[in-house]
C-alpha cells in the first residue's frame, strides 16, 4: 500500500536521522557547577560524583538505621554535637555544650544560637525535642527508635534542651552524634510519619537540591549554614547503581570520582592496577565472627562445650580466609573489640595463637572427654554478608575437618529467617557480622558479652556484667580501657564467639581527589564537606 | 479442519493404512509424520540431531566431560586459572574457564544435564495436570470449566517469567529434603510447571471443545456410549496430536525460562549443578572486559538447544497440522467414479 | 444495525463484568504467593542487631501479626482505593516505584516495539512472499533464533561488541551521569525522550538515545521473531484469497499485489498481537533492564525482591496484574469492534 509504505518510509527515516544524530554527539564529561554560597574553602567549586552500591532505606531520619542512610543524614542535617574524624571524640555541632548530670540520666544541651535550616527556618530547641519524639512515636521498623530507648526530651526555653533516660548512659553523647539524634525542621516534617525522600530539610553543610530513588541524588551547599565545617567542594552527586560492574566500568573511565564503599573483592583486585584509578584502604569496624549458643551446642556437659570452642579457636586459620577468601580485603581479628578502638587487644592470639594448633585442639577435647570426631552443625546465610560467605564457610568447613577432629555440616537459610532462628535457639553454631552504632568499645562488648546479649547465647559470667556497668558509668577513659581489657582477657578463656576477621573501609578515586582518607575512619561516616577534586 | 468432501471408504492410496490395535488412535495420528517428504523432514531430522546431541551430553556427562562441573583443581592440586587471567580457551580448557575458575566446557556438558533434567521434570508434570483438566473440563463444562478458564485466563495474562521467578523465590529450600543438588532443580522445575499448566489446558480444552460438536462424537452419545468411551476412543485421538507439539514447544520454552532464572540468580544453584543461565550471570560482569569465552558458550548452547527443541516442534506442527500440511501426491490407482472424488480431494487438500 | 450494536454492547458489558473475577483471582494468587513467603519488616530490619524479645514485640506494636484475612481485607481495600502500599526497605511508595521506574520501562519498550515492528513487518512480508524459498528459511530461522538466544544473552554479546571492542555505545543506564540529574530536575513525563523534547536540550536527547539502542534492539530482537512468524502465516493465508488469484489474473505484478493487499491484511491481527506481547515485554524487559542496568520496573521487581520487601513486591505485581488484565480488555474490545465474528461467539 502506497500510503502504508512512505508511512514506514518515513519513520525509517525519522529514526536514521535520530540515530545519526546520537551517534554523532559525544557526551558532555567533567563538571563543573559552582555551588552557591555556602562555607566555601579555597574556592573550589567542583562538583564531586560518588558512585555507590548502596540502597539507602530513607533519607528522614526516624525510618533510617543503615549506613547509607546515614551517610547522607551526617551531611544534611545537624546534630547536637558530631565526631571529629582525627581525635574520634564529640564535638559541638548545632549544641555548644552537652553536659551529663552525675548519674548520667539527665543530659543538657545548650543550642548556639541564630542557626537556619536550609529553607530559612529558624532551628529552635523546639525542633530538637520535635526530632526526637517522632523517632519513638513513628517506631519504624527500619528506624533507630531502639537506639534512643525511652528517652524523654524537653525544651524548656528556645535554646535548651534536655534528655531524661530511663537509666543512666555515659554515652548518650555518642548517641546524639549518630544518625538518629539528626536535626528535622518541625515545620515541613509530620510528627507521626515519614517525609517523601526528596522533600527532606536539614541544617547541615548541604542541602538535597534532588533525588530520584535508587538513582541520582543532588546535594549543593546549604545557603544558610551556620556551623563551623568548611567545604572543599562546590556539591557532590550520588549515582547508585544496581550493579558494581557498571560502576567499575564508569569509574575506570572517569564518569565517576570516588566509588565508596568498594567493590567486591575482586573488583578492588582488578582495580589496582589499572591507571588513573586509586584503590585506597582505611580502618573498618565490621566484624564478622561465629557464635556458639553454649546451650544447644554439642557437649555432654558445660565443660565439654567449653573444649569443643576451644578446639575451634586452636584450629581456624584467619590469614586462610583473609587470603582465600577475601584476597586481603579483610584482617584477621584476634578479638571481638575491632582494631583500632580503645582498649582492643589480641586476646585471641595470646590464649590460641595465630596459626592452627592441631595438637593443642585434640588435648582440649581429650581433656573433657570429648569423642572425636565431633559432629558440629554451622549455620552461615548467603546474600546478608554478601556473595562471598558461602566460599568463607566451605573454607572454615575445610579447616576443622582437615585436622580430623570435627565433621561439619553445614546449614544455610536466608537472613530473615536465618536471625529468627539462629537468636532462637534453634543453630547451635553460626556466623554473624557485626557493624558499630559509634566507634566506642563499649558497642562492642556490651554487645555481645552481657547477660542481656542479643546473641541469647545463655553465655553470662557476673564479672563481665558488673565490669560493663562500671565502664558504662563512667567517662575516665583509662578506667575504661582497663574495663575493656579484663573484659576480653576473661572471655576469650570461655570462647563463646569466636572473632576472625575485621574489613577494612575501602575507596576507589579516578584522578585526584582529595580529602577521601581523611575520611575513611573508625566511625564509617563519609564526610562530603572533605572532599575536593582538582 | 477437515475437508468437506469427506472421501467414503478411503482407498486411495495416500490415505494412511493403519494397523488395528491398542494404539490405532495414536498411531493414525502420527501418520503423517512417516508420511511426510520433503523440507518439514530434514527440518525435524535436524532438530533431532540437536536435541539428541543434548541428550547424549545429559545422561554421559561424566565420561564426556574432561572435569567436574564444579572443579576447580587439576590432578596435582593446582588452581585453574580465572577467566580474566589466563581462563582463555587453551589446550586444557578448550572452551576457557570462567570467574569461579570452572572448566566452561565441563559447564556445557553438565548444563545439558540440569537443563533436561529440570525441562523433562516440567513438561510431564504439566502436561499430567494440564491435559486431563483440560480434557474434563471441555468435555464436562459447566460452572467449574467456566471457572477454570478464568482462572486460566488470569495465569495466561500474566507475565509468565514472572510468576516463574516469584514461585522459585518462595520455593527455594523447600526441596530440602531431597537433598542439596535436587531441591533447586526441583523448584525450578515446579514453577516452570506451574505457568505451562495453562497451555496444556486451553490448547486441550480447545481441541475437545471444537471434537465434542463433530457428528461422529454427537452420533456416538446419540448411541449410548459413555463418556468415558467417548472421550477415549474419539475426542482423545484428536487431542493427543496437538500433544507433541505443544510439549517440545513447551520444553524449548522452559529452557529459556529456565536460563532466565538462572540468570536472575532464582533458578539452580552453583553448588546443586552445572547451569547456563546461572554462568551468563557470572559472565555479564566480565563482558565488558573483553572476556567473552564465559558467555558466548553457554549462550550459544542454549540457543542450539531450544532451537533444535523448536525446529521439531514447528515440523511437527506442519505435519501434523493439517492447515499446514502438504503432502507429497503419490499417483493415484483407482478408476470410475472414485477417480473424480479422490482428485476433488487431493486437490482440496494441496489447496489447503 | 441496530442488532450489530446490540451484539456489541452486550458483548462489552460481558467482557467488562469478567474483569471484575479476573482482578480478584490475580489479586488473591499475589497476596497468597507473598504470604507464603517468610519474615516480615521488621525481622528484617532489626534481627541479628536487637533480641528476638524486643523484636517481637515491636511487631506486635507494628501490627505484623494480624490474622491474616484481616491483612487480606486491608489489602482489598488498598487496591480499590488506589493505594498500593509502601516499600519497607526504603522511604517510598508503590505508586512512586511505578511512576518513576515504569516510565524507564514504557519508554524501553516503546522503544523494543520500534525495532520489532521494523524487522517484524520487514521481514515477515518479505518471506510470506517467498514462502518455501531458501529466504523463506533463512527468515524462518532468523525467527526462531531471535526467540532461542536469551534475550540477556543478545545484550551481553552486544555489549561484547558495541562496547568492549568498538567502544562505541555505553554499557549500562538510561542517561550519563549529569544528563541524568539534569532531566531528573526538569521532569515532566519521566520519560527521559520525552523530556529531553520539551525542555529543547538536544544534548540529554543524543544521550539518552544512545542510551537507549542497545536495550531496545536486544528487547526489540526476542519480540520481532514472533511477529515475523505471524506476518508470515498472515501473508501467506492472504495470498491465498481468491481475490489475489482474481488480482494475479487480471495481471497485476506480484510486489504490487503482495505490498497493497496482503501486507495490509497481516497489519491487522499484529495490532491485536502488539497488545498481546504486553506479557512477552514485561518478561523481557526484566532481563533486559538487568543486563543493561535500566532504571525500569523489571528491574525494581528483582532488587525488592533480593531485599525481601515484600511489601514493595506485592505492590508492583499487583500493578502488573492490573496492567495485564487492562491491556487484554482493551486488545478485546478492540478485536470486537474490528471483527464481527467475534461478539457473536
Amino acid at each position: 500500500m502506497r500510503q502504508a509504505r512512505s508511512r514506514a518510509a518515513i519513520a525509517l527515516v525519522g529514526t536514521a536521522s535520530l540515530v545519526a544524530l546520537a551517534a554523532c554527539g559525544s557526551s558532555s564529561s567533567g563538571g563543573n557547577k559552582s555551588g552557591g554560597g555556602g562555607n566555601n574553602a579555597g574556592g573550589n567549586t567542583k562538583t564531586i560524583v560518588w558512585g555507590s552500591t548502596d540502597k539507602p532505606v530513607s533519607y528522614d531520619p526516624a525510618g533510617a538505621y543503615d549506613l547509607p542512610s546515614w551517610n547522607v543524614i551526617y551531611n544534611v542535617y545537624q546534630n547536637l554535637l558530631r565526631l571529629d574524624p582525627t581525635t574520634e571524640k564529640n564535638v559541638p555541632d548545632a549544641a555548644q555544650s552537652c553536659d551529663p548530670s552525675a548519674d548520667f540520666k539527665t543530659w543538657t544541651c545548650k543550642l548556639k544560637p541564630g542557626l537556619k535550616f536550609s529553607n530559612g527556618d529558624p532551628l529552635t530547641a523546639a525542633d530538637v525535642k520535635f526530632s526526637f519524639d517522632r523517632v519513638i512515636k513513628i517506631n519504624d521498623p527500619s528506624g533507630p527508635s531502639s537506639l534512643l530507648a525511652k528517652v524523654k526530651t524537653d525544651a524548656p526555653d528556645a535554646t535548651t534542651v534536655v534528655f531524661h533516660l530511663a537509666s543512666g548512659n555515659a554515652l548518650w553523647d555518642y548517641i546524639l552524634s549518630t544518625g538518629a539524634g539528626a536535626i528535622v525542621d518541625s515545620k515541613v516534617f509530620p510528627a507521626d510519619k515519614k517525609l517523601a525522600d526528596n522533600k527532606i530539610v536539614g541544617s547541615g553543610p548541604y542541602e538535597l537540591a534532588s533525588y530520584q530513588t535508587n538513582q541520582v541524588a543532588q546535594f549543593k551547599p546549604n545557603p544558610n549554614y551556620g556551623g563551623d565545617l568548611k567545604l572543599n567542594n562546590g556539591g557532590l552527586v550520588i549515582q547508585y547503581y544496581q550493579d558494581e560492574n557498571a560502576l567499575k566500568l564508569d569509574v575506570e573511565q572517569g564518569k565517576v570520582d570516588v566509588v565508596y564503599p568498594g567493590l567486591s573483592p575482586t573488583a578492588d583486585t582488578e582495580l589496582k592496577g589499572k591507571s588513573g584509578v586509586n584503590v585506597i584502604s582505611g580502618p573498618g569496624g565490621a566484624i564478622r565472627y561465629l557464635v556458639f549458643n553454649t546451650k544447644t551446642m554439642p557437649g555432654g556437659s558445660d565443660a565439654q562445650k567449653r573444649a569443643i570452642r576451644r578446639a575451634v579457636a586452636f584450629l581456624i586459620d584467619r590469614e586462610s580466609i583473609a587470603k582465600n577468601v577475601y584476597q586481603g580485603t579483610v584482617q584477621p581479628l584476634y578479638t571481638m573489640v575491632a582494631k583500632g578502638l580503645a582498649g582492643s587487644e589480641d586476646v585471641y592470639k595470646t590464649e590460641f595463637g595465630d596459626t592452627p594448633d592441631k595438637s593443642k585442639a585434640q588435648q582440649e577435647l581429650q581433656k573433657a572427654g570429648v569423642k572425636t570426631p565431633v559432629n558440629l552443625q554451622i549455620w552461615w546465610t548467603p546474600s546478608h554478608y554478601g556473595a562471598l560467605s558461602s566460599d568463607e564457610y566451605t573454607e572454615i568447613k575445610r579447616q576443622l575437618e582437615a585436622s580430623g577432629l570435627f565433621k561439619v555440616d553445614l546449614k544455610s537459610t536466608e537472613w530473615e529467617q536465618y536471625t529468627a532462628n539462629c537468636l532462637a535457639d534453634k543453630c547451635p553454631v553460626y556466623q554473624l557480622g557485626w557493624f558499630p552504632d559509634y566507634p566506642d568499645t563499649d558497642d562492642y562488648v556490651g554487645q555481645f558479652f552481657g547477660s542481656t546479649s542479643f546473641l541469647n547465647d545463655h553465655y553470662s559470667n557476673a564479672q563481665v556484667d558488673s565490669l560493663l556497668k562500671d565502664e558504662e558509668g563512667t567517662r575516665d577513659q583509662a578506667k575504661r580501657v582497663d574495663d575493656f581489657k579484663k573484659i576480653q582477657e576473661i572471655t576469650v578463656a570461655d570462647a563463646p564467639v569466636i572473632p576472625y576477621w575485621q574489613g577494612s573501609q575501602i575507596a576507589i578515586t579516578h584522578g585526584s581527589v582529595s580529602g577521601i582518607q581523611d575520611t575513611l575512619t573508625p566511625d564509617y561516616i563519609f564526610r562530603f564537606w572533605l572532599l575536593g577534586k582538582s | 479442519m477437515t475437508s468437506e468432501f469427506m472421501a467414503p471408504a478411503a482407498t486411495t492410496t495416500d490415505a494412511p493404512t493403519v494397523r488395528r490395535g491398542r494404539f490405532a488412535g495414536i498411531r493414525r495420528a502420527l501418520a503423517p509424520v512417516r508420511e511426510a517428504r520433503g523440507l518439514p523432514k530434514w527440518v525435524l531430522y535436524v532438530g533431532l540431531a540437536i536435541v539428541l546431541l543434548f541428550v547424549v551430553f545429559a545422561i554421559f556427562a561424566p565420561w564426556i566431560s574432561p572435569y567436574r562441573f564444579d572443579q576447580y583443581l587439576d590432578s596435582h592440586g593446582n588452581r585453574f586459572p580465572k577467566s580474566v587471567v589466563g581462563g582463555h580457551p587453551s589446550a586444557k580448557h578448550w572452551f576457557g574457564t570462567n570467574a569461579l575458575s570452572t572448566d566452561v566446557f565441563s559447564h556445557i556438558v553438565y548444563g545439558s544435564r540440569t537443563a533436561l533434567e529440570v525441562i523433562a521434570i516440567a513438561v510431564v508434570i504439566s502436561m499430567l495436570i494440564g491435559v486431563p483438566l483440560g480434557l474434563f473440563s471441555g468435555y464436562y463444562g459447566g460452572p467449574l470449566d467456566r471457572t477454570l478458564v478464568l482462572v486460566n485466563d488470569a495465569m495466561f495474562a500474566f507475565p509468565s517469567l514472572l510468576l516463574a521467578i516469584l514461585i522459585a523465590f518462595l520455593l527455594r529450600g523447600k526441596f530440602s529434603f531431597l537433598g542439596d543438588s535436587f531441591s533447586g532443580i526441583m523448584s525450578a522445575a515446579i514453577s516452570i510447571t506451574v505457568i505451562y499448566i495453562p497451555q496444556y489446558f486451553r490448547v486441550i480444552r480447545n481441541t475437545v471443545i471444537s471434537v465434542r460438536e463433530e457428528p461422529y462424537v454427537e452420533a456416538a452419545r446419540v448411541l449410548g456410549a459413555k463418556p468415558r468411551t467417548v472421550i477415549a476412543k474419539y475426542v482423545f485421538g484428536n487431542v493427543v496430536q496437538n500433544v507433541p507439539v505443544i510439549a517440545t514447544l513447551n520444553a524449548a520454552d522452559a529452557l529459556l525460562t529456565l536460563a532466565g532464572l538462572g540468570f536472575l540468580g532464582y533458578g539452580v544453584q552453583p553448588t546443586e549443578g552445572a547451569e547456563w543461565g546461572y554462568d551468563l550471570q557470572r559472565a555479564l560482569g566480565e563482558a565488558s572486559g573483553g572476556v567473552w569465552w564465559t558467555s558466548v558458550y553457554p549462550g550459544l548452547a542454549i540457543v542450539l538447544l531450544v532451537t533444535g527443541l523448536t525446529l521439531v516442534g514447528e515440523s511437527l506442527n506442519d505435519l501434523l497440522n493439517p492447515v499446514l500440511r502438504r503432502r507429497q501426491l503419490l499417483p493415484v490407482k483407482i478408476t470410475g467414479p472414485e477417480l473424480e472424488m479422490a482428485n476433488a480431494d487431493a486437490v482440496m487438500e494441496e489447496r489447503s | 444495525m441496530a442488532r450489530s450494536s446490540g451484539s456489541l454492547s452486550r458483548y462489552l458489558v460481558t467482557r467488562l463484568l469478567l474483569v471484575i473475577p479476573m482482578v480478584w483471582i490475580l489479586l488473591t494468587i499475589v497476596f497468597v504467593l507473598m504470604r507464603v513467603a517468610p519474615g516480615d519488616p521488621v525481622q528484617a530490619a532489626l534481627g541479628g542487631r536487637l533480641p528476638q524479645s524486643v523484636i517481637e514485640q515491636k511487631r506486635h506494636e507494628l501490627g505484623f501479626d494480624k490474622p491474616l484475612i484481616v491483612q487480606y481485607g486491608h489489602y482489598l481495600g488498598g487496591v480499590l482505593t488506589g493505594n498500593f502500599g509502601h516499600a519497607t526497605s526504603q522511604n517510598r511508595s508503590v505508586m512512586d516505584i511505578v511512576t518513576h521506574e515504569g516510565a524507564a520501562t514504557l519508554e524501553l519498550s516503546v522503544a523494543a516495539m520500534f525495532f520489532a515492528l521494523i524487522l517484524g513487518l520487514g521481514i515477515g512480508v518479505l518471506i510470506g512472499r517467498f514462502r518455501d524459498s531458501p529466504l523463506d528459511v533463512v527468515g524462518r530461522l532468523f525467527g526462531i533464533i531471535t526467540y532461542a538466544a536469551p534475550v540477556f544473552w543478545v545484550g551481553i554479546l552486544f555489549q561484547l561488541l558495541f562496547v568492549a571492542k568498538l567502544g562505541v555505545l555505553p554499557s549500562s543506564g538510561q542517561a550519563d551521569v549529569l544528563q541524568n540529574i539534569d532531566l531528573q530536575n526538569h521532569a515532566h513525563t519521566h520519560i527521559y525522550v520525552l523530556d529531553a523534547i520539551i525542555n529543547g536540550n538536544w544534548d540529554d536527547l543524543r544521550n539518552v538515545l544512545v542510551h537507549l539502542i542497545l536495550p531496545g534492539l536486544t528487547l526489540g530482537l526476542l519480540v520481532c521473531g514472533v511477529f515475523i512468524r505471524l506476518v508470515r502465516v498472515n501473508v501467506i493465508q492472504t495470498l491465498k484469497h481468491d481475490y489475489i488469484e482474481a488480482a494475479r489474473a487480471r495481471g497485476i505484478g506480484e510486489t504490487r499485489v503482495v505490498l497493497k493487499h496482503a501486507f495490509r491484511n497481516a497489519l491487522v491481527p499484529v495490532v491485536t498481537v502488539v497488545g498481546l506481547q504486553a506479557a512477552l515485554l514485561l518478561s523481557g524487559a526484566v532481563l533486559t533492564e538487568t543486563t543493561f542496568n535500566w532504571p525500569g520496573i523489571g528491574q525494581a521487581l528483582i532488587l525488592y525482591l533480593n531485599q525481601r520487601d515484600y511489601a514493595a513486591v506485592q505492590g508492583i505485581v499487583t500493578v502488573f496484574a492490573l496492567i495485564v488484565v487492562g491491556v487484554s480488555l482493551v486488545i478485546d474490545i478492540v478485536t470486537a469492534l474490528i471483527d464481527p465474528r467475534v461478539r457473536y461467539s
